[in-house]
């Protein structure tokens, strides 16, 4: 492990482990918030937040720490900063907060974030797991983003509250629909396969 | 030390730091989101009720809230009236207004919905929905017109349009709006509550 350069500990977030599309975790929501765009780039941002902090906690106090009450600690950890996400977002970002309702809260449970740290911050320095978790976020951020763009622009013809498409476009009311959102992952998941056997063969 | 004692030390002194942390974050946060949920509500009432500057609080039960309106010099200008009820998904809340001798809607907006969004998210629509509430006769049940009628003009004082495709939602609204003001008429009966002016058409 500690033979990988920081920089592609970053990048390998984006691409080759890319939490959403080549882990799949944190499906839950990224199929319930990605509607809009401003909701998916809310809620990536919120799991940004959540994911740094609690590594480097985890990262700083992981020789402390029992293997046997490992988990429970890390969840604690983990669900101090989710309050403290939801409490700013309801404080100083309420209709954002409304909308993404309780899908903030349930970021305790995203495992990407307890995979994480199970997997990573546990075992490495505390720089390198900030890094770690900085690209496993942007590499979530940036599927959300793709997939709440896809939706959004398909499903209500907007981008971020504006309006893309032309008065000829009728939206497809089903992409903005929990139906819309799996349709959209799997064609998307199906297409970073494609690109992934392209790239092996050559 | 043994293992033991070591869990219950790291796991008690990990809750601790966190409780604190947390108790610290509440405190700065817990104003402002007060602030926030008052000033949504101030908003929803200033939407139904045209004129509407003090805001009164007349009654306070679990799913309704009724608020007495009035202008800065105390002239009574309607009521506004707060209530939840479950809709097709989830709870719906809403608002909406009556005016001073309790004889007409003045008009309805949704606080807080989590209807099918496209369908019965339309409840939160002006054009398909929400402008059918302006003005609409108060004395007795409010009944749906489905399927819909073209315009607001084509509908009686005592209807509804449905919204295509999402009867349900549409009918869920309806429900919190007619059981509200019944429940409404049942307090000033009882006597739980007073309202002046009754007979002021």
């Amino acid at each position: 492990m500690a033979t990988k350069s920081i920089g592609s500990e970053y990048l390998k977030g984006l691409w080759d482990e890319n939490p959403v599309f080549r882990q799949l975790l944190g499906m839950c929501p990224t199929l319930a918030v990605t509607g809009t765009v401003i909701t998916g780039i809310a809620m990536g941002l919120a799991t940004t937040f959540v994911l740094i902090l609690s590594s480097i906690v985890v990262a700083s106090i992981k020789k402390l720490i029992p293997a046997q009450v490992r988990i429970a600690s890390y969840i604690v950890v983990i669900a101090s900063f989710v309050t403290i996400a939801d409490q700013v977002l309801k404080a100083y970002f309420y209709p954002i907060s409304e909308a993404l309702g309780p899908y903030v809260p349930l970021i305790v449970v995203n495992c990407i974030i307890l995979g994480r740290q199970e997997a990573f911050a546990s075992k490495n320095s505390i720089g390198r797991s900030f890094v770690d978790a900085l690209g496993m976020s942007s590499g979530f951020v940036l599927a959300l983003l793709i997939l709440s763009s896809v939706r959004e622009i398909l499903g209500a013809g907007t981008f971020l509250g504006y309006q893309v498409m032309g008065a000829w476009f009728k939206p497809w009311i089903i992409m903005i629909l929990p139906a819309g959102a799996f349709i959209t992952l799997g064609i998307l998941l199906g297409i970073a396969l494609l690109i992934e056997s392209k790239t092996k063969r050559s | 030390m043994n293992l033991s004692a070591r869990m219950i030390i790291v796991l008690t002194t990990v809750g601790l730091i966190s409780g604190g942390f947390l108790a610290g974050v509440a405190k700065l946060t817990k104003e402002k989101i007060a602030l926030n949920i008052q000033a949504e509500i101030e908003e929803a009432i200033q939407e139904v009720v045209a004129g509407a500057e003090i805001n009164q609080v007349l009654h306070e039960e679990d799913d309704l809230v009724i608020y007495k309106e009035t202008k800065g010099d105390g002239e009574l200008v309607g009521f506004a009236l707060q209530a939840t009820g479950v809709g097709f998904q989830d709870k719906i809340t809403l608002m909406f207004g009556l005016d001073a001798p309790l004889k007409n809607i003045t008009g309805l907006t949704i606080i807080s919905q989590s209807e099918t969004p496209g369908l019965g998210a339309k409840i939160e629509d002006w054009d398909a929905f929400l402008q059918f509430w302006q003005n609409r006769d108060a004395t007795g049940p409010l009944t749906l017109r489905k399927p819909p009628a073209r315009t607001a003009e084509d509908l009686s004082r005592s209807e509804i349009n449905t919204i295509t495709a999402a009867t349900i939602s549409s009918q869920k609204v309806l429900g919190i709006v007619n059981f509200s003001i019944e429940r409404l008429r049942q307090l000033i009966q009882q006597g739980t509550i007073a309202v002046e002016e009754k007979d002021g058409n």
